[in-house]
């Protein structure tokens, strides 16, 4: 009960941001709401036990689809989202045939090199996407109106959120993390770990996609560097291992603390503000493996269950 | 680790002939390729033998010789002393940094999950390059030395000398490591320890030496790398950065361990680059054979280890 409270409090503060922030706390929120999104989505695939670092590549992907679908063939913004979401879906569909038959560190480093592939595939198609100067849409979507792109990236997030949470709860759920936990029993207890992974991958590299096309709707303008940048992989990463991983509650936590926190140190130390973001993470995976949330929940869960297994289904 | 050239035969005889057709087509391409191939090898060779050993990829490897760059760089700024020269100090100091490194923060995930050792050696990563960024900003800078562009002719054929220089250092690290680890006491527990840690415990080598010994010197090589790349790079806080990929992506060619293949991986992939660099209108596309080539071998190697 006290929990549902909470998460009411937190979406109502959420949902009338912008009746009371001014428009530097709402493109703060709106950045850190897009990395969460993205931190979830990797989260997501983690939970199948895949260490995947392909999220920038297929952010970059869905980013370019829409823009260029926007540039060239006037689409309205809003459409070109989905078109972003359904374009990295179908390529990891496609990829996914052949990736995911690799494990540990050979998934991982395919997946970046992959994120390298697009990137210089993009970049000498001149024609198309504009080569390395990149494309400028005439228009941010909604004219730019930052109240209106704050609702719309915060629906992507509640939208990731509750997919997340749907892992959780349903069936699937076992499924996956059957196959995390052991994949050769997974098998013999008759999951087709296959069909589970290829779900999994393209679900969340549709994600990534829709979250990179709103990314670039924002800011109207692709071009490989900052498109495919490896921020989108290294951030959201950072912030699912800074709040816990496995959980949909880690990953939101992480991007809201490390957001706030990399923010505030941009605004006091121009130069040079990641470095105490690399002692973060270093300290928290010396001293905090399970990430931030865990700890403090498990803290207070033991005041009423003492003796539950409070670690059981997260 | 494996030290069999047997395996290799086949991979030498289409490197051979690689470069052969590549000579006839153009023997700039060749010559420019078996250059920055053998320095891909070279800087890849610390990276395979961490990985190797240890079992953990050090994300943080490019950003180590970039503080190799800059030490360098300062000490030719403030005693005029010459990059090869600077070699010597810049060895020690990196062999102790990444000593302290180790012991501070790869020493505790050693034995844990790789999701851990990735995540702290990406933090690692992430700690030199902003304090490299804060110590001497992100502006590009060069040394001047005036045998860095020295070039010789053959028959017409013109090219640059210093860069064989590279070819030199790589054979030179990599017979330097072979010798150790088949000839010395210590490269033997090395060797030891990267084929079973628990086996090498049991017999009584000190695992946790070995293993800031092999960190410490693999950061230290880098020294060597940073001195005969300096003269003819511009430095830059990021500079060292795409070296860690692409250093993984021929460890992961030459398979896990096997120390002579990343030469041969090295100069094959180095080739391909300078050889697309080539085709007129399609340099670009030159990036892409890194990458393309790590995601072919990477599928084929599965497939056939599935069967």
């Amino acid at each position: 009960m006290k929990k549902n409270l909470f998460i009411l409090a937190l979406l109502i503060i959420a949902a009338t941001l912008p009746l009371y922030a001014g428009a530097y706390i709402m493109s703060v929120f709106t950045t850190i709401l897009i990395f969460m999104a993205l931190s979830l989505s990797w989260d997501m695939m983690l939970r199948t036990g895949q260490l995947s670092f392909g999220t920038a590549g297929f952010f970059g992907l869905g980013g370019y689809a829409s823009a260029l679908i926007v540039a060239h063939m006037g689409f309205n913004p809003l459409l070109s989202l989905l078109i972003g979401a359904i374009f990295s879906g179908l390529v990891a569909f496609g990829l996914g045939f052949v990736v995911l038959r690799l494990r540990e560190i050979y998934f991982a480093i395919t997946t970046l090199a992959l994120t390298h592939v697009f990137s210089v595939i993009i970049r000498n198609m001149d024609d198309l996407t504009g080569g390395a100067s990149g494309t400028q849409l005439s228009t941010a979507i909604f004219g730019g109106n930052p109240t209106k792109i704050y609702y719309m990236i915060l629906v992507i997030a509640l939208l990731v959120i509750f997919i997340s949470e749907v892992f959780k709860r349903s069936r699937i759920h076992y499924a996956i993390n059957a196959i995390r936990n052991d994949e050769t029993t997974a098998k013999s207890s008759g999951i087709d770990v296959f069909k589970y992974l290829l779900f999994v991958f393209v679900l969340t590299s549709a994600i990534q996609g829709l979250v990179g096309a709103a990314y670039v709707q924002q800011y109207a303008f692709v071009n490989p560097e900052s498109t495919f940048s490896l921020n989108f992989l290294l951030l959201p990463l950072a912030m699912a291992l800074v709040g816990g991983i496995y959980t949909t509650n880690g990953p939101i936590i992480g991007a809201l603390a490390l957001g706030l926190i990399s923010e505030y140190l941009k605004l006091i130390m121009p130069y040079g503000h990641l470095v105490v973001y690399g002692i973060i993470i270093v300290i928290v995976v010396l001293f905090l493996p399970q990430g931030v949330y865990k700890p403090i929940r498990n803290k207070f869960l033991k005041r009423s269950i003492v003796g539950g297994d409070s670690n059981a289904n997260t | 680790m494996s030290f069999s050239l047997k395996k290799t035969y086949s991979i030498i005889l289409f490197l051979a002939i690689f470069m052969i057709i590549v000579g006839i087509w153009n023997p700039h391409a060749l010559m420019d390729g078996l250059q920055r191939g053998s320095l891909y090898a070279l800087i890849a060779l610390p990276l395979a033998l961490v990985l190797g050993i240890l079992g953990v990829l050090n994300l943080a490897h490019g950003e180590f010789l970039t503080v190799g760059f800059f030490f360098i760089y300062t000490l030719n700024a403030r005693f005029g002393l010459d990059p090869l020269a600077a070699i010597v100090p810049t060895v020690i100091f990196l062999v102790i940094l990444g000593g302290i490194i180790y012991l501070l923060t790869v020493k505790q995930v050693v034995n844990e999950g790789h999701l851990s050792q990735l995540l702290i050696t990406f933090g690692v990563s992430l700690v030199l390059l902003e304090v490299i960024n804060i110590i001497w900003t992100s502006r590009a800078r060069n040394v001047y030395t005036n045998y860095a562009y020295a070039s010789t002719e053959i028959a017409g054929f013109r090219f640059g000398t210093y860069e064989l220089l590279y070819v030199v250092a790589a054979i030179a690290v990599l017979i330097g490591l072979q010798l150790f680890l088949k000839k010395t006491r210590l490269g033997q527990a090395t060797f030891a320890v990267g084929q079973n840690p628990k086996g090498a415990k049991i017999v009584g080598i000190n695992v946790e030496y070995v293993y800031l010994f092999v960190f410490s010197v693999a950061v230290g090589i880098l020294g060597i790398v940073a001195g005969t790349m300096l003269p003819r790079t511009a430095i830059f806080p990021a500079v060292g950065s795409p070296f860690t990929l692409k250093s993984f992506a021929l460890a992961a060619m030459a398979g896990l361990g096997n120390l002579n293949g990343i030469l041969f991986a090295g100069i094959l992939l180095g080739i391909g680059e300078a050889a697309i660099n080539y085709i007129p209108n399609y340099g670009g596309w030159s990036d892409i054979v890194f990458f393309g080539v790590l995601i072919i071998v990477i599928l084929v190697r599965s497939y056939r280890g599935a069967k």
